[in-house]
């Protein structure tokens, strides 16, 4: 008889791999892949944490969070009306000294921003806040907008982090995959949600063989923004196969060492970040520090219903 | 118009995510500053058209919370520093002073600074005092002060001091109080010429007033030179004590003090003369009793044929020369048929007389020490402020309950009607009394609750201001605790603490009430609406015989008093337990 597990991520969530079967992500990826960089394929097997591992005493984790606080609708001269967003969104770095055992803000930022192809329209500004307009390209769907504000968090929590980490080595873990990221020193993408299986059908049996705090040898992503990448289990899944994987990727600029360095790095600090589940929705993936910091971002973005009642009061002043 | 003084440092500002009123407010503390319980501060809000309103306060709570914690053990991860969270501190401010009087709440966000000098003076009130008592250090270690109005009569008069026995040193703020005002010279002549009656309850503890202390040290006398007052003991002191028991000669019995003690009785004639029978009955007053109409008509039969006969008394042809004898002449007359009726009027039945008579051999034990016929009336033996030093300490933790309760009786009884027959205020005499609640209960009525009530009540016409300290104000008559005007509390007791008589203790203080250190006081005048935290001063005089210093020599009555004659001559003044060889 099939085991069964309930997944430990609020069903809102999604889940923490994206696919049909109970036994991981169904959709295989076409990406090139080469399994015999730390070890042969053939010889796949789970890794352990090596007790000579160098365990970084500081690790910084940056995150992002967004809202969007309200629709718009434009009416230009000639009658044509374009969709607008009015966005918050905000970016910070938490700084974890594991030494100390302070976990605290190294940096954080809010931004807000119109997000709108209406030629015409102009930065709102209400009592308090500022909606500095991002003019897009093309027609600008409503359904396109949402999307819009993504690449301007990213670039947001690209600033944040340089200035957080003000050039030391220090370990960063950045939220999702690594992409145009690549060239930060020492970084790690951790990707929570598994959508593509990149390996064959044998060594995905290693991954779902992991015990905690175990992880995959490295292997090489040969799609564009690919990469070094392995997978890693947290502790406090729910022993279903994928519940607790995590795939970590590094910038494929490094050398196969430099990247098992960083895999043997990630597998003695990662596991001691992972939520529990009756406190965090996304649990074990997210977490604790980003989840703290998700927190706080949210709590800077201020209170959506006073953002959208003075944005109503902006535009009807504006109309006046 | 309290000034916000540019030296008063900004401790925080005023929250925004609980409500602000004007009379309680919530203050977010800033990074790297702190506020404690009964720290002054100050606030301004601004205002249309007028001129600014100063909100100050002190602080009444303090907390401190991780914001961005969600569950208990999150502050493990924090601890860990896997968790990014904030300290934030948040203190509770309850108003004391709005100036100008526009009762409107300080404005979220608005600074909060730090009162220091003149600001906090306006806080507290104590500029708008004309004569200010120091009565000791907040918890911020800068002077706190009594207004004297409110202790002169002027305005009010009295003081309650409650707390546990032991811990909440009642006696000892009793007689710093009584210091401070003898010798801050806020009274001007008033303080000077005041007087002092101190009852000693407990050990020989207030014997030493007039000794130094020898366990003085210098953080001490700083502590009395920043409260503008020397640190020496009291200069002026008389102690009586009670006639050792079965000593004929009426030596006071004391042991630890042996000069400047005098002995105090009542001669047998005194007895019958000032009617002091009654006070011998705890409960002669109480209308439930049948016998008290016979100590009414006993006494006016002791005062109308009693003749004074050399230290004693002759009645119906018979001398009486103790106490004893005078006990038993009245019980054989009472017993006897033929006589009862001229003692106690003819209604009275012979189960009343019975009554009577237990109670009265009752008390000779206890009574017989203290009033006397065998010893000569010239001699004095009466308490009597006025012909006193300026503090009068009467020794009573040597005699019974019931003899205790004759002496504060009737002494009390003398001073007043003193009093009422000088009609005049002046000058004050101040009454300090322990364990007032067995003195004047809240229920049931005797002769020592009534002058007590009548202190209470017309003592601040007259002069006669009463500091009682009871453990327990809740069974003092409610009547002498509203009538002070000062309320004091050291430690108190938790079941107690929750009593309406300490409602005016705001429910944080209330509960620091319980874990008060001795030496600290939470003290509520009229015109200041929060009680305020005092740490008093170790006393400068001595409390007892181990830390005493020389006797001052105005106690040493003869030149035999003042050489020991144990002292060997030329010895360096060895310890006093050391072997003499």
């Amino acid at each position: 008889m099939t085991r069964m597990f309930v997944d430990a991520w609020d069903p809102s969530y999604g889940s923490s791999f994206e696919g049909g079967s109970e036994d991981g992500p169904s959709s295989s990826s076409s990406a090139q892949v080469d399994t015999d960089v730390e070890v042969p394929a053939a010889e796949w097997a789970p890794i352990d944490v090596s007790a000579a591992v160098r365990r970084p005493d500081v690790v910084f984790l940056v995150d992002g969070v967004r809202r969007n606080d309200a629709g718009l609708w434009t009416a230009e001269e000639d009658g044509t009306s374009y969709a607008g967003l009015a966005a918050s969104y905000a970016a910070g770095v938490v700084r974890c000294d594991l030494a100390r055992g302070s976990a605290e803000l190294a940096g954080a930022e809010v931004r807000r921003g119109l997000f709108t192809a209406s030629p015409s329209a102009d930065t709102l500004q209400t009592d308090m806040i500022r909606y500095e307009v991002r003019r897009l390209e093309g027609p600008g769907e409503a359904s396109k907008l949402p999307s819009a504000v993504q690449p301007r968090l990213t670039e947001l929590e690209l600033e944040i982090s340089a200035v957080a980490r003000g050039g030391s080595d220090d370990l960063l873990v950045v939220d999702g995959p690594l992409r145009n990221r690549r060239h930060l020193v020492n970084t790690i993408g951790y990707v929570k949600t598994q959508q593509k299986l990149y390996l064959s059908a044998a060594l995905n049996v290693v991954v779902t063989s992991l015990k905690p705090g175990q992880r995959t040898p490295v292997f090489h992503l040969g799609t564009v923004w690919g990469g070094w990448s392995w997978y890693l289990r947290l502790p406090g899944g729910s022993g279903a196969p994928w519940s607790g994987i995590v795939r970590i990727e590094c910038s494929p600029d490094l050398t196969a060492d430099q990247a098992i360095e960083l895999a043997e790095i990630s597998g003695a600090t990662l596991p001691r970040f992972a939520s529990s589940p009756y406190k965090d929705p996304r649990a074990p993936q997210n977490l604790v520090p980003i989840a703290g910091l998700e927190r706080r971002l949210r709590g800077m973005l201020g209170d959506a219903r006073v953002l959208h009642r003075a944005l109503t009061l902006a535009t009807a002043r504006s109309r006046t | 118009m309290i000034g916000v003084s540019d030296e008063t440092s900004p401790v925080g500002r005023v929250l925004g995510t609980a409500d602000a009123t004007p009379l309680q407010f919530w203050t977010a503390v800033a990074p790297g500053s702190y506020l404690q319980l009964d720290d002054v501060v100050v606030t301004k809000r601004e205002l249309p058209d007028r001129e600014p309103v100063t909100i100050a306060g002190v602080v009444t709570q303090v907390r401190a919370r991780h914001e961005g914690a969600q569950f208990d053990s999150d502050v493990f991860a924090i601890a860990e520093g896997t968790l990014p969270a904030l300290v934030q501190e948040a203190a509770e401010i309850t108003t004391t002073r709005v100036d100008p009087e526009l009762y409107v709440p300080p404005a979220p966000g608005a600074v909060v600074h730090r009162a220091t000098g003149a600001a906090r003076d306006a806080a507290l009130h104590f500029d708008r005092m004309e004569r200010r008592i120091p009565m000791g250090t907040g918890r911020d270690g800068v002077p706190v002060f009594l207004n004297a109005d409110f202790l002169d009569g002027t305005r009010g008069a009295h003081v309650s001091i409650s707390g546990i026995s032991g811990v909440a040193t009642k006696t000892s703020f009793a007689t710093f109080l009584l210091y401070s005002v003898f010798r801050s010279g806020q009274l001007g002549a008033d303080g000077a010429n005041a007087r002092a009656l101190i009852f000693n309850v407990k050990g020989e503890d207030l014997l030493f007033l007039d000794h130094p202390n020898t366990k003085l040290d210098e953080p001490t006398m700083a502590n009395y030179k920043l409260l503008e007052l020397p640190a020496t003991p009291f200069s002026d002191v008389r102690v009586y004590a009670p006639p050792r028991a079965g000593d004929s000669s009426g030596a006071p019995d004391v042991s630890s003090r042996l000069t400047g003690v005098d002995a105090f009785y009542w001669t047998l004639e005194e007895f019958c003369d000032k009617k002091l029978l009654p006070y011998v009955f705890a409960d002669a007053d109480d209308e439930r009793q049948q016998y008290t109409m016979v100590v009414h008509s006993v006494t006016a039969h002791l005062n109308r044929y009693a003749t004074p006969a050399e230290g004693g008394i002759s009645i119906d042809g018979r001398r009486i020369s103790s106490y004893g004898d005078l006990v038993d002449h009245v019980v054989e007359q009472l017993t006897d048929d033929d006589t009862r009726s001229t003692w106690a009027g003819s209604a009275i039945n012979m189960g009343t007389v019975n009554a009577f008579a237990r109670r009265l051999i009752g008390s000779k034990r206890d009574l017989s020490r203290l009033i006397r016929g065998d010893l000569a009336s010239r001699r004095p033996h009466q308490i009597k402020t006025a012909e006193s030093a300026q503090v009068t300490v009467v020794d009573l933790h040597n005699l019974p309950d019931r003899a205790q309760r004759f002496v504060v009786g009737v002494t009390l009884k003398t001073e007043f009607e003193e009093k009422e027959k000088a009609g005049t205020g002046r000058p004050l005499l101040f009454v300090v009394l322990d364990e007032l609640n067995k003195y004047a209960p809240r229920e049931g009525t005797s002769p020592i609750k009534e002058v007590l009530l009548d202190i209470a009540e017309r003592g601040r016409s007259l002069g006669v201001i009463l500091i009682g300290a009871q453990q327990t104000a809740s069974e003092v008559e409610r009547r002498i605790v509203t009538n002070s005007a000062i309320r004091v509390v050291g430690r108190l007791d938790p079941a107690e603490a929750a009593r309406p008589e300490y409602g005016f203790l705001p429910p944080a203080m209330r509960q620091r009430a319980l874990l008060a250190r001795p030496g600290t006081m939470f003290v509520n005048q009229p015109d200041i609406p929060v009680p305020l935290c005092v740490e008093f001063p170790f006393p400068a005089w001595a409390t007892r015989k181990s830390e005493s210093g020389p006797p001052p020599s105005s106690t040493l009555r003869s030149i035999v008093q003042s050489a020991d004659p144990f002292a060997v001559v030329g010895g360096r003044g060895a310890a006093d337990d050391d072997i003499p060889f």
